[in-house]
């Protein structure tokens, strides 16, 4: 059952899609709910979890190298049948699709609050679904060069935040560990939230080029979140005081309303703007990845249906669910918290049981 | 053909937001808003904005409305004025020391830092009087009142003899608890004056003013001296001061402000040592130095220095205010004690032994002797 013969990714485009999945909402709704919860030692946990994020990567890839050929639903189908296939594809689809969906109502929701007041919602949808489309329509390979393009044009971005340093007082960030490891602990489950993307390595690993260095690169991939996440939240740590930190809902984009320059107000536009295209790049892999699954289960032929199925009912959800922030949290938490559990414990049994079955299957070959 | 069929229904969604647009001379852009109380302790705005229309004799137009709140405002403002009241680009936000003599005045901007759309760096001043007073201010004479009382305030900025107060620094100041807020104070005498500093408590509320000099000796504290400044003394101890001359004047530009703070926690008290260290040039002074010496001039600076900054700090400690951020000194490195009395800071840290050591350097003497 091999079906990603075809299209290969070369190590950069590989490092890239993790990352860029990584590298989405979490870093502007990081930092306040890191506040909220461990205070200015926030930025501890975000570290905490992105060592959690790189275990979790690495035993990931261990799991894949038992099957190097295919995705983890070829992986699942090879050591425990068709049946399993058919549920691993339907739980597969279940999380990618629930979280597309989700980041995308959330960055629309943003967009509405913070650029366009008076645009109609349906019409934001359609706008980001062209894209969408374009992109998923493909195949992988241009996944990864849309990853790398997105990362190289907007890494400044992470940079613009070095501007409030003028105003930052690093004496808020002291005393380290205030209040104990209870609250930084607390926080880390909310950090680790922020890397889930990891667990596209599930599907990634068989289209990589040079399996050899598939450790070293989703090692990479998660260094380079954690730096751009605790650069972020570092800064907006010093430059509010403690005691107002937690009265603003996203401090990490009310920081940005601070720098101006002589030539342009209001900045924090621009950089809303450009930051879409971060999000970008969590939201359509997932969707390519929701559609691989789909294929799997049904109608493999036709790869366009599948997406404009998903948009389809996308579409009905938010007509007939019309998405508030607060409704559209409470969904993205238990999408997170799916993915943790298929990130963190499933890929893990997965592992300790395939390790088992490997060891069984050498001992009862006869030598 | 198919890439073109796309090509068209992109361009069609695209257009969309283009059957929203505002032409400028239907904007009402205000450039100041003003918050105050009037004789009946209700709320009072008044804005200023500027006139895009050529045929207009006035290019800008000022209005005073009663409303509730300043989203509240609005709707009279909308009332009154030719186009839509925008308030992205407030440049100023004035308030009346009236409001400020209430407690926790301050909810009153909530929609400023609530609404997207505002700017966060306008800057907060204090008005020493009425406000209309300011916004009504002849307008023909300063058709740019928004800009010329911008510039004022940067080039005092610049000066360090203001403090560059923005909203989104005032917030911080209001809201951390660890130090209180001060505003700009501006008055009308014949001219506007943008003159000093007001300072506020912990709740808020106006508890006195600093001089220019003040202000900038409270920058100094606050490690925030920025590209120029000059100091001005009476050296009394060198000369008595006779005749209509204040014949013991001195200043000095100082290029150089290096401050340091050291805490600690004894006895139930807190204790900061501050070490304050300026090298500057003498610019002038009105008095002749025969059998002065440059250390013992010096010495002169340090100690009418020293003496100004107690007086500074003892006003602090008086109105139970912390203007200089010391609580952040005590957050940081005495956090136990200090989270006891973060709710009451102000009041601890007039109980606080604070010692300021000032030393001066003179670097030139400047181009006589």
């Amino acid at each position: 059952m091999n079906t990603t013969q075809q299209a290969k990714i070369n190590l950069l485009q590989y490092i890239f899609i993790i990352h860029g999945i990584q590298l989405g909402i979490g870093l502007i709704t990081l930092p306040g709910e890191m506040a909220k919860i461990a205070g200015t030692d926030g930025w501890i946990a975000i570290i905490l979890g992105g060592v959690i994020s790189i275990i979790a990567s690495v035993i990931i890839i261990l799991l894949m190298k038992k099957y190097p050929n295919g995705t983890i639903i070829d992986l699942v189908a090879h050591y425990f049948g068709n049946w399993a296939r058919k549920l691993a594809a339907i739980i597969f689809v279940g999380y990618f699709a629930l979280i597309t969906a989700v980041t995308l109502i959330h960055v629309i929701l943003f967009i509405q609050l913070w650029i366009l007041p008076f645009t109609n919602i349906y019409i934001l949808f359609l706008l980001m679904m062209i894209p969408m489309f374009m992109l998923v329509s493909h195949d992988v390979h241009i996944l990864g060069r849309y990853a790398v393009f997105v990362f190289f044009m907007s890494f400044w971005l992470v940079l613009i935040y070095l501007m409030p340093l003028k105003y930052a007082n690093f004496l808020h960030l002291l005393p380290i560990i205030k209040e104990g490891w209870a609250p930084v602990l607390e926080a880390v489950e909310k950090a680790i939230y922020s890397y889930l993307g990891f667990e596209i390595a599930l599907f990634l690993y068989p289209y990589l080029d040079k399996k050899e260095y598939a450790m070293r690169g989703v090692i990479i991939a998660n260094i380079l979140s954690i730096l751009a996440f605790t650069i972020v939240t570092i800064i907006v740590f010093t430059f509010y005081s403690p005691d107002e930190i937690t009265i603003f809902s996203e401090p990490a984009l009310t920081i940005l309303k601070v720098i101006e320059l002589k030539f342009i107000e209001r900045l924090e536009i621009i950089f809303f703007s450009f930051y879409l295209f971060i999000i970008s790049t969590t939201i359509i892999p997932y969707l390519f990845f929701t559609v691989y699954c789909t294929k799997r289960l049904f109608l493999k032929k036709f790869h366009r249906l599948h997406v404009f199925i998903f948009f389809a009912f996308t579409f009905i959800y938010i007509v007939y669910i019309p998405p508030t922030f607060f409704q559209n949290m409470t969904v993205k938490n238990f999408a997170e918290k799916t993915g943790f559990v298929i990130g963190f414990f499933f890929s893990i049994v997965l592992w300790l049981i395939v390790t088992v079955l490997d060891l069984k299957k050498q001992r009862s070959l006869p030598k | 053909m198919k890439r073109f069929r796309w090509l068209f229904f992109m361009t069609i969604i695209f257009l969309t937001g283009c059957g929203q647009n505002i032409p400028i001379e239907n904007l009402a852009i205000t450039l100041i808003l003003g918050i105050d109380l009037d004789e009946n302790n209700e709320f009072i705005f008044a804005e200023l904005s500027p006139m895009f229309n050529e045929d207009e004799k006035k290019n800008v137009d000022t209005y005073v409305v009663k409303a509730r709140s300043i989203r509240d405002s609005r709707k009279y403002f909308d009332a009154l004025e030719t186009g839509n009241v925008t308030a992205a680009k407030i440049q100023i936000l004035l308030i009346g020391k009236k409001i400020l003599e209430q407690k926790h005045w301050y909810r009153i901007l909530d929609t400023i830092y609530r609404n997207p759309n505002f700017s966060l760096n306008s800057n907060v001043v204090m008005v020493d009087g009425d406000i209309r007073d300011i916004i009504l201010y002849d307008s023909e004479e300063k058709s740019q009142l928004a800009l010329h009382l911008k510039e004022v305030i940067e080039n005092n900025v610049h000066r360090t003899s203001t403090i560059n107060s923005t909203l989104i620094t005032f917030h911080r100041a209001l809201y951390g608890k660890e130090q209180t807020a001060m505003l700009p104070r501006i008055y009308k005498d014949k001219n506007l004056i943008i003159e000093g500093t007001a300072l506020l408590d912990q709740n808020g509320k106006y508890v006195g003013d600093l001089s220019i000099q003040q202000t900038s000796l409270l920058l100094i504290l606050r490690n925030e001296k920025n590209k120029e400044l000059t100091l001005s003394l009476p050296l009394t101890s060198l000369k008595k001061d006779d005749g209509i001359f204040s014949e013991n004047e001195i200043s000095m530009e100082v290029f150089r402000a290096k401050r340091k703070i050291k805490s600690t926690y004894e006895n139930g008290k807190f204790h900061f040592d501050i070490d304050i260290k300026l090298t500057g040039n003498i610019v002038e002074h009105l008095f002749p130095l025969d059998g002065i010496s440059q250390k013992d001039l010096e010495k002169a600076i340090e100690k009418q220095l020293q003496l100004e900054f107690q007086q500074l700090i003892d006003k602090i400690q008086q109105n139970q205010i912390d203007p200089i951020g010391l609580g952040i000194y005590a957050r940081a490195f005495h956090y136990d004690q200090y989270k006891k009395v973060n709710e009451n800071w102000g009041k601890e840290l007039s109980k606080a032994k604070i010692s300021v050591n000032v030393e001066f350097i003179i670097n030139s003497m400047g181009a006589v002797r």
